[in-house]
């Protein structure tokens, strides 16, 4: 089965310690939900395989750990990865005031400029909200990422944030394409237009290059 | 670099080795998590690059699943490591490195990941030879001299002799344990290396259960925490370097087998390591080279070096032939026109002057017994080395001419067997008279851990005259690279060093050197010396060598501490008996326990007591230099 799989993509999960990126991961790869999940050492890795406008690809997904005194290994997982999922609370402000950290840091360690980024508002089931959705597709469209709230509990948006960063990544041929030139793999006609799929996405091509969005 | 303090690590060891109650965290365990992460990580990126083949996976995931255990990881790392140890997240590997580096403990002292990993290699009492390749790589990544590791590992040596002296005593003061003390001395004298004989070995499971029942675990726990944690000090020290002892040496062929007459080790050093070196010679000559060991003076690779002797008989013929050829028939401007021809590279249009074709008769004979039994003893060395008769501890092979060519069968030999891994650390071939296609050097990779060596000379016209008949049609290793794509292939031309077959055995210091083989600091100049004269002078030039210590050490490159430099000089004014060779002791021996760091016999073949034909060494001088470390105590 290896043979179909387009690509293999590095894709790396940051944030800020217990806003649930080990869940989110579980969630797309086993489909469980621990709420005592213990903290994550050091970073934690998961393979998984999807189909993507049928084309396959192969993820390999390194999910950090937030705690800060894991902080210092974070830079070495940055290098090579072709999409970031950065991860904040929506039950707690704090974790989204420290979005811009993350994104300084995304700046500084990443190896390539035109890597993607998808911002996931997670924990969307809790009742207690501080974060608005309007505020963090605000923030998405700023920083010219792709946005998405979710629930790695009630597996709200889990899938589709993965699907759209992977389909986001395939669309943009120079981010995977040099490694894998010897696949003989090629894609044929990529149609215009999707992400229509997935409502909770923000995903418009022409918007995304957008800076200083007001 | 040059700023942290060896002795203070070694010194508690050493004057106070019981350290009751108060067993020592591996230091490894000391640092944060979040550095000891960083630190597997960067292990099982190392192994991923190391160890890339599909063959060597299941020593990987082992070694990792035991480390992450070692270093108290949580167990929810396991698959991440596991990830890292099959070739994934590579790409992190600088930035563990300068975590790393940047860790105050660290800082402290470089050595400590070094110190830790050696611990965790050796606490099963087994030192795999992979293992060793990775310290070592692990060693440079973290900027630490390779002379480093050497110490260490002597540091280990000595604690681990030190518990069993602990052990001994720990019994004696207690009466209820007089029956277990006969017991124990039983293993000890075995554990010892006193016993002789060819028995098999690799023994950690028989030895380490007697011990465990006699509550041996308690003393050596308290004892030996220092440098192993909760090791069982005897089981690893016995397992290492072999229930029969002397290993090696004690080795007997019990039987002819094959085609072989004469098969036995020589010590080249008195010194105990936990890695060992072997050495082959491909013919005796006659005057200072009618020894095994006389090539090999300069060679400083581990503390304990082994010669194998064999076929002196063949071998003497087939020097003496060569020799011949070289000093009568052939003349010294057909000499030249050969190499030159060699060297331009129309080999298989080279014609054989007449004179040479002439002569044939002389080399063919001894050449074509030597070639066969060369096979023969490989094989045989391959399933000595493949039944642990070493110990559980890293060999290196070194070998030139025909002893490549040993090399080479000894090394096909063991990729056929299925345990073959994690045995020879390096292997290196110098002029080897062997079939030099990739294709038949692949299965090596499985073999050798480390490197593979193929040292070569294009202008050597004497091995492509004595190998002609096969020389045309294949190629040869020791007349050309060995175009194998691999991380352990390194293909050294040796043209400017060796201008015949001959200076293989007469420039061995400088091909060594060439080749990237510790050989003894200062050696090029004195091995001049010596070479000029007939036999080497016996006077100790005692002024002299204690001088050049200070230079000596220099060269090493590897001066880090100045403190331990004293010991050399010790060494050198009070060791009589051995001229030149005194300085021989290096950086990391000099610093090394007066113990051992006498190490006196460099050098038994080559002795006083000269003008004995004995090919195998002078048997006077290997009594002797054991008694010639006065005042070192």
């Amino acid at each position: 089965m290896d043979e179909d799989v387009l690509t293999t993509l590095k894709i790396l999960i940051i944030g800020e310690s217990g806003v649930g990126k080990s869940s989110l991961l579980l969630r797309f790869t086993d489909d469980t939900f621990d709420p005592e999940l213990a903290a994550t050492i050091g970073v934690d890795f998961k393979v998984k395989t999807i189909s993507v406008d049928g084309n396959k690809a192969k993820l390999a997904i390194w999910d950090t750990a937030g705690q800060e005194r894991f902080r210092t290994l974070t830079p070495s997982y940055y290098r090579g990865a072709q999409g970031v999922i950065l991860v904040y609370d929506v039950t707690r402000r704090d974790t989204f005031v420290k979005l811009d950290n993350w994104l300084n840091e995304l700046e500084t360690y990443c190896t390539r400029n035109d890597i993607v980024n998808m911002l996931v508002g997670n924990k969307i089931d809790k009742e207690n909200r501080e974060v608005d959705r309007k505020e963090g597709l605000k923030f998405a469209r700023k920083h010219s990422m792709l946005f998405i709230e979710a629930s790695a509990k009630t597996c709200d948006g889990v899938q589709c944030a993965f699907e759209e960063l992977v389909e986001k990544i395939i669309q943009t041929p120079g981010l995977w394409e040099s490694e894998n030139q010897n696949k003989g793999v090629k894609l044929s006609h990529r149609e215009e237009g999707h992400g229509g799929a997935c409502g909770a996405c923000y995903s418009e091509p022409s918007r995304r290059r957008i800076k200083g969005f007001d | 670099m040059a700023t942290w303090d060896r002795s203070s690590r070694k010194l508690p060891q050493v004057a106070e080795p019981a350290m009751e109650g108060e067993p020592q965290v591996p230091m490894g365990r000391e640092l944060s998590e979040a550095n000891r992460f960083a630190y597997a990580a960067l292990c099982g990126i190392s192994l991923s690059q190391l160890f890339p083949e599909p063959e060597q996976s299941a020593f990987c995931t082992e070694f990792m699943t035991g480390l992450v255990k070692w270093l108290e990881l949580p167990e929810a790392v396991l698959p991440t490591m596991s990830a890292f140890a099959s070739g994934l997240g590579g790409e992190g590997a600088d930035v563990f490195a300068q975590i790393l580096l940047k860790d105050p403990i660290l800082k402290d002292d470089p050595l400590v990941i070094t110190q830790d990993l050696l611990s965790f290699s050796l606490k099963d009492g087994r030192y795999d030879a992979r293992a060793r390749v990775l310290i070592c790589h692990m060693t440079s990544l973290l900027q630490v001299p390779l002379g480093e590791l050497d110490l260490l590992e002597e540091t280990f040596l000595e604690s681990l002799k030190e518990i069993k002296e602990e052990e001994s005593e720990m019994a004696e003061a207690s009466r209820k344990k007089k029956e277990n003390r006969r017991k124990w001395k039983r293993y000890l004298l075995i554990g010892l290396a006193t016993v002789g004989g060819g028995t098999v070995i690799g023994v950690t499971g028989g030895l380490a259960a007697p011990l465990v029942a006699a509550g041996a675990a308690t003393i050596i726990g308290s004892a030996g925490a220092a440098a192993l944690g909760s090791v069982a000090g005897i089981a690893v020290m016995t397992s290492l370097f072999g229930a029969a002892g002397a290993g090696l040496t004690g080795y007997k062929m019990k039987k002819r087998v094959g085609a072989i007459e004469e098969f036995t080790f020589l010590p080249l050093t008195e010194g105990k390591q936990l890695h060992i070196t072997i050495v082959i010679t491909g013919w005796l000559a006659s005057g200072k080279y009618r020894t095994f060991g006389a090539p090999w003076a300069a060679l400083a690779r581990s503390r304990e070096q082994y010669c194998l002797a064999w076929e002196a008989r063949y071998l003497m013929e087939l020097g003496n032939a060569l020799e011949t050829i070289l000093s009568g028939l052939a003349s010294m401007a057909a000499q030249e026109a050969l190499k030159y021809t060699m060297l331009s590279g129309i080999v298989a249009a080279l014609t054989w002057p007449a004179s040479l074709l002439t002569v044939a008769n002389v080399i063919d004979n001894p050449w074509g017994v030597c070639l066969h039994r060369s096979a023969e003893v490989g094989k045989h060395l391959a399933h000595i080395l493949l039944s642990r008769q070493q110990g559980q501890r890293p060999v290196t092979l070194i070998g030139f001419s025909l002893g490549a060519r040993v090399i080479y069968f000894c090394l096909q030999e063991m990729a056929q067997e299925k345990d073959c891994q994690g045995i020879v650390e390096d292997a290196v071939l110098l002029g080897a008279p062997v079939e030099g296609d990739a294709k038949h050097w692949e299965p090596f990779r499985k073999v050798v851990s480390g490197r593979i060596i193929n040292g070569y000379c294009r202008g050597d016209w004497l091995l492509s005259f004595v190998y002609r008949t096969s020389s045309v049609q294949l190629h040869v290793a020791g007349l050309q690279p060995v175009l194998l794509q691999d991380r352990r292939v390194e293909n050294v031309d040796l043209s400017s060093v060796v201008s015949g077959h001959l200076d293989y055995a007469k420039q061995m210091d400088v091909i060594l050197k060439a080749v990237g083989i510790h050989t003894k600091p200062g050696w090029e100049e004195k091995g001049l010396l010596l070479a000029s004269s007939s036999l080497p002078q016996e006077e100790p030039h005692e002024a002299a060598a204690a001088s050049s210590s200070d230079k000596t050490s220099d060269q090493d490159g590897q001066i880090q501490d100045p403190a331990p430099r004293d010991t050399p000089k010790v060494a050198t004014s009070s060791d009589s008996g051995q001229a030149q060779v005194p300085t021989g002791l290096d950086q990391s021996e000099g610093a090394s326990l007066p113990a051992v760091a006498a190490s006196p016999a460099e050098r038994p073949q080559i002795c006083s007591h000269g003008g004995s034909p004995n090919p195998l060494g002078c048997p006077n001088c290997a009594s002797k230099t054991q008694e010639s470390c006065p005042g070192l105590d």
